[in-house]
């Protein structure tokens, strides 16, 4: 078949292509390093000691505050070392200048100021040469705060110990009640997966996409076109492609798959992380479902607006309409996410230009009912014939026009075209 | 082999082809000739199934045409072009896989055939590494490696050297003689006078004078003879079917009126004097191509005094 003879040559034309290797690797690097790398360098526990000093104007704190503030390094010894400033109001200034010295000097992690009046007001200052590490000045924050309540309620009468059990905080667990029974759920995890998933889709249903359209264009401006449309019908040359390119993000996602598979493994042996991802055989048959069809639907306008733009710039133009519904699709997960089942996330999802993400999103969060996506699933595969055959048409008449591109009209025209 | 009926094509009101109607024999070279701009390649890709027709109707090996027909074709566009990025080898196998010759023995027969054009040893190289004539020829081989029985080429001598034209004739003559059907299409018109049996000229998209290439030549080549003999001019001058005649030293170049028997002519000179010299002059194709198209009142296409020039030099 001729149309498997254009896909195969598409294929291995770009699976051969170096950048096809780096961005096969890159990619679950890039977006494991933006999920990771932050959260891992909040988590960074210094390695060795911070001295710190505390200038307690109130003569009341240090000696709880130093109790308090008991975090560790990983060889279990005392995070931070505590030094008491004497000081009062009037050589506050000195005091300060000494200290600041210090800081500069990087004998000094920093120091705390702690005016007088800091049981009633609540508010100290710290000064440091690191003002942004965020994960430092919490734990100083934390220790200084519990410190201040723990004597503020001694002011009054009350045990701090008996307090805190008291005010201690009520923990939900979420189960998320499925067919198979119910299955333990955390908001934080569904979310990640979903926009993990959700990122891949939308990349890939971009790329290929517009790989397709490239394609197209490139093949107008070598004058490759006239030679195969003398051989096989333009249906075939342009269903090849996007067959042959919807191979390849296949093979990329197989790719991706393996070394997912591999790495969870290895994660859950460690037992990190695990709480962060969960998918599972439906969730992947799904993906990969609505990733076809997804990529069918986009790369079919996609290459309809190749057939009619002779260079990438006057494509712009045109797929940018295109590639802000697939945008759409990646800014409100949020409001879909919050309500499900709503009118919104029903409706957006049954309209193809958003249903191959947000209906796979759908199903990840919470099972729609079976109905909804079959209807989904039959608009958007209806959506893909109807595009496909009007694409065929814009095709057929667009691809041999090296002038000017033609305009909205002149295109309508020819999909009236029998 | 192949009939065209009443084909035309209208492009934003200009009429590239008006009309066209071709009926070419199998076996035999046939030569699309006019200037640049006549509508030879719309007619080609129209016979292709590139382009539809506006109106009328193209039949190859007597159907329409269809994936099937088409596979018995080997087109070589105007519009050269290959994936630059492939492999001299795969590109070959993936054009003839395209006309459903299996891979194995489009391999063989690509192989036969760079081997032939001495292109061997660039089989594993990329398109982009060759020369723009040695790409000319690789698009050639993609032309008749499914062995078609009709062969259609556009502007086939374009950008070859005389050595690799000449190749390229020597070829099309020996598909002629396996039995294949070529057409050839071509605004340089005299390149192609000893190569093709039967001619059409067209001008703007209508066809100016169709035949035999001998029979074109025969009508069109008695109109001047030159002749240098002793005797005296004015005994030529008042014969019938002189028109004219014109002395240019020791030669005389006289004009006939169409349809006069050159032997008579050279027989009353011959009876004046001793005739050193007696020649049919020949029309070049293109000279013949302007004075018909001028004879019946028509505009030349704006290309053809261009053509002539790329002739010449």
């Amino acid at each position: 078949m001729k149309l498997l003879t254009v896909a195969r040559r598409e294929y291995l034309d770009r699976v051969r292509k170096r950048s096809f290797v780096i961005g096969t690797i890159l990619g679950p690097l890039l977006m494991g390093g933006m999920i990771l790398v932050p959260g891992l360098l909040y988590e960074h526990t210094p390695e060795s000691r911070l001295n710190m000093a505390v200038v307690d104007l109130s003569r009341s704190l240090s000696a709880q505050f130093e109790a308090t503030l008991d975090d560790t390094l990983a060889d279990g010894s005392k995070m931070f070392a505590l030094r008491d400033v004497p000081a009062s109001r009037s050589d506050l200034e000195g005091v300060k200048k000494d200290l600041n010295a210090e800081v500069e000097a990087g004998t000094l992690e920093g120091y705390l100021v702690c005016p007088e009046d800091i049981i009633e007001k609540g508010a100290a200052t710290y000064y440091g040469k690191k003002v942004s590490n965020i994960r430092t000045l919490e734990r100083i924050d934390n220790a200084l705060n519990e410190t201040i309540v723990a004597r503020r309620l001694s002011l009054q009468g009350l045990d701090y110990g008996k307090v805190r059990e008291m005010i201690k905080h009520v923990r939900i667990e979420t189960v998320q009640v499925t067919k198979g029974g119910e299955k333990e759920s955390q908001f934080e995890q569904t979310y990640i997966t979903s926009f993990i998933f959700i990122m891949m889709l939308y990349m890939t249903i971009l790329l290929w996409g517009m790989a397709v359209q490239r394609s197209i264009i490139e093949e107008k401006n070598n004058r490759v076109i006239e030679v195969l449309l003398s051989s096989l019908r333009s249906f075939d040359l342009m269903a090849g492609k996007i067959v042959g390119v919807g191979a390849v993000g296949l093979t990329q996602y197989a790719i991706w798959a393996i070394f997912g598979l591999g790495l969870s493994f290895y994660v859950l042996s460690t037992g990190q992380f695990s709480q962060f991802v969960s998918f599972n055989g439906v969730t992947l048959a799904f993906f990969v479902l609505f990733y076809l069809l997804g990529f069918l639907f986009y790369s079919t306008l996609f290459a309809g607006i190749g057939a009619v733009c002779n260079t990438d710039q006057e494509a712009q133009q045109l797929q940018t309409p295109i590639v802000m519904c697939l945008a759409f699709t990646i800014i409100i997960p949020m409001a879909v996410m919050q309500s499900p089942e709503g009118t919104f996330a029903t409706v957006a999802s049954m309209i193809p230009f958003f249903s191959p993400i947000l209906m796979f999103m759908r199903i990840n969060i919470l099972m729609p009912p079976a109905w909804q996506i079959a209807l989904s699933i039959a608009i958007l595969i209806a959506s893909i014939y109807v595009a496909g055959v009007l694409a065929a048409k814009v095709f057929r008449i667009g691809i041999l026009m090296y002038g000017k591109r033609p305009d909205v009209r002149e295109i309508v025209k020819w999909m009236r075209r029998a | 082999m192949l009939e065209i009926a009443h084909i035309t094509k209208r492009y934003d009101g200009v009429t590239a082809v008006d009309s066209l109607s071709l009926v070419i024999e199998p076996g035999a070279v046939y030569g699309l000739l006019g200037p640049n701009g006549a509508g030879k390649t719309t007619t080609l890709r129209m016979i292709m199934g590139i382009i539809e027709p506006d109106e009328g109707e193209v039949r190859v090996f007597g159907e329409p045409l269809s994936e099937r027909i088409k596979d018995g074709i080997g087109y070589l566009p105007e519009e050269r072009g290959l994936y630059r990025k492939m492999k001299v080898l795969d590109h070959l196998v993936f054009l003839g896989r395209i006309k459903n010759v299996p891979a194995g023995t489009a391999r063989a027969r690509a192989r036969k055939w760079l081997e032939r054009l001495e292109l061997a040893d660039w089989a594993d190289k990329t398109v982009e590494a060759l020369s723009k004539g040695m790409q000319q020829k690789i698009q050639f081989i993609s032309t008749v490696l499914h062995e078609p029985k009709l062969i259609i080429l556009d502007e086939p001598f374009t950008g070859l050297d005389p050595i690799n034209t000449q190749v390229l004739k020597d070829i099309i003559e020996e598909m002629q003689r396996e039995g294949r059907t070529v057409v050839l299409s071509t605004h340089l018109m005299d390149q192609v006078e000893k190569l093709c049996k039967k001619i059409c000229l067209i001008n703007k998209g209508r066809k100016v004078l169709e035949g035999a290439l001998a029979d074109i030549k025969m009508a069109y080549s008695r109109n001047v003879v030159t002749v240098r003999f002793s005797g005296d001019p004015a005994r030529l001058e008042g014969h019938r079917g002189v028109e004219r005649v014109r002395a240019f030293g020791q030669e005389l170049s006289v004009t006939l009126t169409p349809g006069t028997d050159t032997n008579d002519i050279l027989r009353h000179a011959l009876e004046g004097g001793r005739v050193e010299r007696f020649e049919i002059g020949e029309m070049s194709l293109h000279d013949i191509f302007i004075s018909k198209v001028t004879e019946e009142g028509g505009e030349v296409g704006d290309e053809a005094t261009h053509g002539r020039q790329e002739r010449v030099s």
